[in-house]
């Protein structure tokens, strides 16, 4: 593209905003406004997976023992479960220990235990998974595996609690997905509309053009560049706004006695900003699209 | 047929109609312009004289018959082509049609600008076809400020500026007292003797002496004769 076809591109997008500022304007506004909400959910999404998945990390298996297995036994069982597939530590919490835990975890309630003649807690193994594979699939089975020895009288890994909470997150993303699909599909029908009208009052320049012999591309390359200028105008307004909205949240919620004091609440990634940028620029493109599609072949 | 004197046709005109719906605006015409002809189209109101340039300028399309314009038959021609065949020639429409939101300037500057013209030569050539038509102190104004007169000669600028080589001009002079319809006249005379073909279509008999050309006589939409001033 040379010099000439630039200026005039440029020159031509200047007109248009200048003799419509309003229009424009409000197509910008718009665009913002809908990458806000997405940015929003964004936002939520961003921190929700990542309050889970730091849970996920969390998440072991705990194989109870039937009593009275000597410690040769419980040292070929530490071995066997170390082999198994995707497990990354194993540690032993011997019946001593499982009540020197409870008794912690109940410092204030120490009354309770007292009358207890002997320990009623089993001994157990505490199953880590190797990193990333926490999953419902992978816990399943390995409690499978697990159940399979003699030796384990019983199982726990909170499975309805994880299961619950990945199905969540299943629902969040879908309702991710179909809430920005339709504030993607209303802002381009807001945006094509936006063209619709500056085209409508245009439509004698546009006829002049076609007479005095421009191409659809000449007369269509600055809406589309005014279009994606608006839509990356949309995305920046949306950013600021968006960051704003998040340091005033968290100056609010995370002093010293708040109760998501302990959050670690983040700002969506540069990665997600820049994808914000892109959508606003897409869905100004595509809006003078459709627009300029109709207007042109009537 | 009807035929210029020359011996390069660069209009060719078979049993042309043009109907809407039951009317006939144009009615079986034969006509051949040849190259640096020029011709008056003459005739009463309704004749069929605009009908006629808006069919050479592929502003519509024939209802029956043939048009070629430097051999491209302009039934066959794609809607994607239709730009690049308005480049090659120049037309001064009767209403103008001025860009108003635009300056004089880039009213001429647009159709340099549509054929990717480098900027440089855009900004030499304005000025200068504006010199021409003796409106280079009006280059920044736009077209509402300026009179009828003046509107009518940036169009013929505009319309010279690519150096057409056929210029069409629909009812040149409606609007132009006798000094002014003197002067766009002798720039049409100028953009002849260049070897522009120029093809005025007009009902005002008393232009016919302002150039010698071959005047072709439209009636209810068919030709009736044609003779030289």
């Amino acid at each position: 593209m040379n010099l000439t076809k630039l200026s005039s591109i440029f020159q031509r997008v200047r007109r248009n905003i200048s003799t419509s500022p309003y229009l424009h304007l409000a197509a910008t506004a718009t665009i913002a406004f809908s990458l806000l909400v997405i940015g929003v959910f964004a936002m939520l999404y961003v921190n929700i997976s990542a309050l889970i998945h730091s849970w996920q990390q969390d998440v072991r298996v705990v194989a109870y023992l039937k009593d009275e297995l000597s410690e040769e036994w419980v040292e070929s069982l530490r071995q066997s479960f170390a082999k198994l597939n995707g497990v990354e530590e194993v540690t032993y919490v011997s019946k001593d220990e499982a009540m020197a835990r409870l008794r912690r975890q109940m410092k204030h309630r120490l009354s309770l235990l007292e009358g207890l003649r002997e320990n009623p807690l089993p001994a157990s193994f505490e199953l880590q998974l190797v990193h990333g594979a926490q999953t419902p699939e992978n816990l399943d089975l390995l409690a499978s595996q697990l159940r399979g020895f003699p030796e384990v009288e019983d199982l726990g890994y909170g499975e309805t609690w994880f299961n619950r909470f990945s199905g969540f997150i299943g629902f969040f993303r879908l309702a991710s997905l179909i809430i920005g699909g339709l504030v993607i599909a209303i802002t381009v029908f807001v945006c094509a509309n936006t063209i619709r009208l500056t085209l409508y009052a245009k439509r004698e320049e546009v006829e002049i053009m076609r007479l005095v012999g421009a191409t659809d591309a000449f007369i269509k390359t600055p809406f589309y560049v005014q279009n994606l200028i608006e839509g990356l105008l949309g995305g920046l307004v949306a950013l600021v706004l968006l960051f704003g909205s998040f340091k005033f949240l968290i100056a609010r919620i995370q002093t010293p006695d708040a109760l998501l004091s302990s959050c670690d609440i983040r700002f969506i990634s540069f990665t997600w900003c820049a994808a914000l940028l892109a959508a606003g620029m897409f869905v100004g493109w595509f809006g003078s699209y459709l627009s300029l599609k109709s207007f042109l072949r009537s | 047929m009807i035929t210029g004197t020359g011996a390069e046709p660069v209009i060719q005109l078979f049993h042309v109609h043009k109907r809407y719906g039951s009317q006939t605006a144009i009615n079986d015409i034969n006509l051949t312009v040849t190259k640096n002809d020029f011709v008056f189209i003459t005739g009463p109101s309704g004749a069929g004289k605009t009908t006629l340039l808006r069919l050479l300028f592929l502003q519509e399309a024939v209802s029956e018959g043939q048009i070629l314009v430097n051999g491209i038959n302009l039934q066959r021609i794609r809607r994607a082509k239709i730009p690049l065949f308005r480049r090659s020639m120049g037309f001064v429409f009767q209403d103008f049609r001025l860009i108003n939101s635009y300056t004089v300037y880039e009213n001429i500057a647009l159709v340099l600008e549509t054929t990717g013209q480098d900027i440089r030569h855009i900004r030499k050539k304005v000025p200068h076809v504006l010199r021409m038509v003796g409106l280079e102190d009006r280059i920044h104004a736009y077209p509402p400020r300026l009179s009828g007169g003046e509107q009518q000669r940036v169009a013929i600028a505009r319309a010279a500026v690519s150096n057409p080589f056929i210029l069409l001009a629909d009812e040149l002079t409606g609007n132009l007292d006798t000094d002014a319809a003197d002067m766009v006249f002798g720039l049409l005379r100028q953009l002849h003797s260049r070897g522009t073909t120029i093809i005025v279509a007009t009902h005002d008999s008393r232009l016919f002496d302002k150039a010698r050309a071959r005047i072709v006589f439209l009636n209810q939409g068919r030709l009736e004769g044609e003779t030289k001033s």
